[in-house]
């Protein structure tokens, strides 16, 4: 397979909230690349809009388990259609849904774990781990706690 | 003027009570304008609104001489960007507030990076609220560039690979 980073397709997922302010912090590094996003509330959409199509996948969380069906269907539905080289996430539930999913149908997976996660991993990013292609983190200490785990610099 | 915000998604009535009991007893005397999101309770001492565009927030932020908040990413990233004195109080799962105690593991290691000032209950507020008037916060270095770049790097060894392959 040939492909240059302008053919890849990049999938951008991220909760509504901090997780998409801090994932649309990095978009410089998705410049020119073709990308889709999949979020959790259509309040959110206007923001993720500039980056392709957006799709909503509802929110989820681990204490609702019909709600994580429901979301983990909607995405898998996306990432069929979509087949995305590349998953870029800062979580969360969603976020870990979307990784796994992508990586079923051999993208890679590249998690940044949200800046709220100051003394571990989020259960999603301790999930995703396993993985993760790239996994980076925003606190020095979490890179040193976990191994794969790289620190370059906080996003906010 | 004090710029007062709860963040827009859930409410956090114990922090906006608290202020309006402050003023009450005269421990704030400046104006003050919130951003109380869904909040039932109703300020009777300031102005608020539920929620205020992005634009109209950081307008606020920047016209501030200081900000009290919860301890939410929002407000703690917009503070720092424009060097603002922060006071936080965490929002706590125990009353409700938020699904878990994350805000108190942000106010602590923020705190002890000299970046904000932080209060866990809110009788700990009239005290904080006294040492924000001289509070000078650290200048925090965001380095979202770093962050794209190391992704950037990956994307492009990534391709490279499958060009060999």
């Amino acid at each position: 397979m040939v492909r240059s980073a302008e053919n890849l397709r990049i999938c951008l997922v991220a909760s509504a909230g901090g997780h998409a302010s801090q994932l649309l912090e990095l978009s410089e590094s998705w410049r020119g690349i073709h990308t889709f996003c999949i979020t959790t509330t259509s309040a959110v959409r206007e923001k993720f809009s500039k980056y392709g199509r957006v799709y909503i996948a509802g929110e989820c969380n681990r204490e609702h388990l019909l709600r994580v069906i429901l979301v983990l269907l909607r995405c898998a539905r996306i990432v069929f259609r979509e087949r995305p080289d590349v998953v870029i996430s800062t979580g969360a539930a969603v976020g870990c849904i979307a990784c796994y999913l992508g990586k079923l149908l051999g993208a890679r997976v590249i998690w940044v774990d949200s800046i709220t996660n100051v003394e571990r991993l989020s259960l999603s990013g301790r999930l995703v781990r396993y993985i993760a292609d790239l996994f980076l983190v925003q606190w020095p200490e979490l890179a040193e706690h976990y191994r794969n785990v790289e620190y370059v610099g906080a996003v906010v | 003027m004090i710029f007062l915000t709860v963040g827009t998604q859930f409410p956090f009535d114990r922090l906006v009570r608290a202020v309006d009991r402050m003023i009450d007893d005269g421990l704030i005397s400046e104006t003050l304008f919130a951003q109380i999101g869904e909040s039932s309770y109703k300020p009777r001492n300031f102005e608020s609104a539920a929620s205020l565009e992005k634009r109209v927030f950081d307008n606020y932020v920047k016209q501030a001489s200081s900000i009290i908040g919860h301890a939410g990413m929002g407000t703690i990233s917009t503070a720092m960007q424009y060097d603002k004195a922060l006071l936080v109080m965490p929002r706590l799962k125990k009353y409700g507030e938020v699904v878990n105690d994350h805000q108190v593991a942000i106010a602590r290691r923020f705190e002890k990076l000299g970046y904000l000032l932080a209060a866990y209950q809110a009788e700990e507020l009239p005290e904080k609220i006294r040492l924000l008037r001289t509070f000078v916060p650290r200048k925090r270095l965001a380095q979202p560039e770093l962050v794209a770049e190391r992704i950037t790097r990956f994307l492009k060894e990534l391709t490279a690979k499958d060009k060999k392959g």
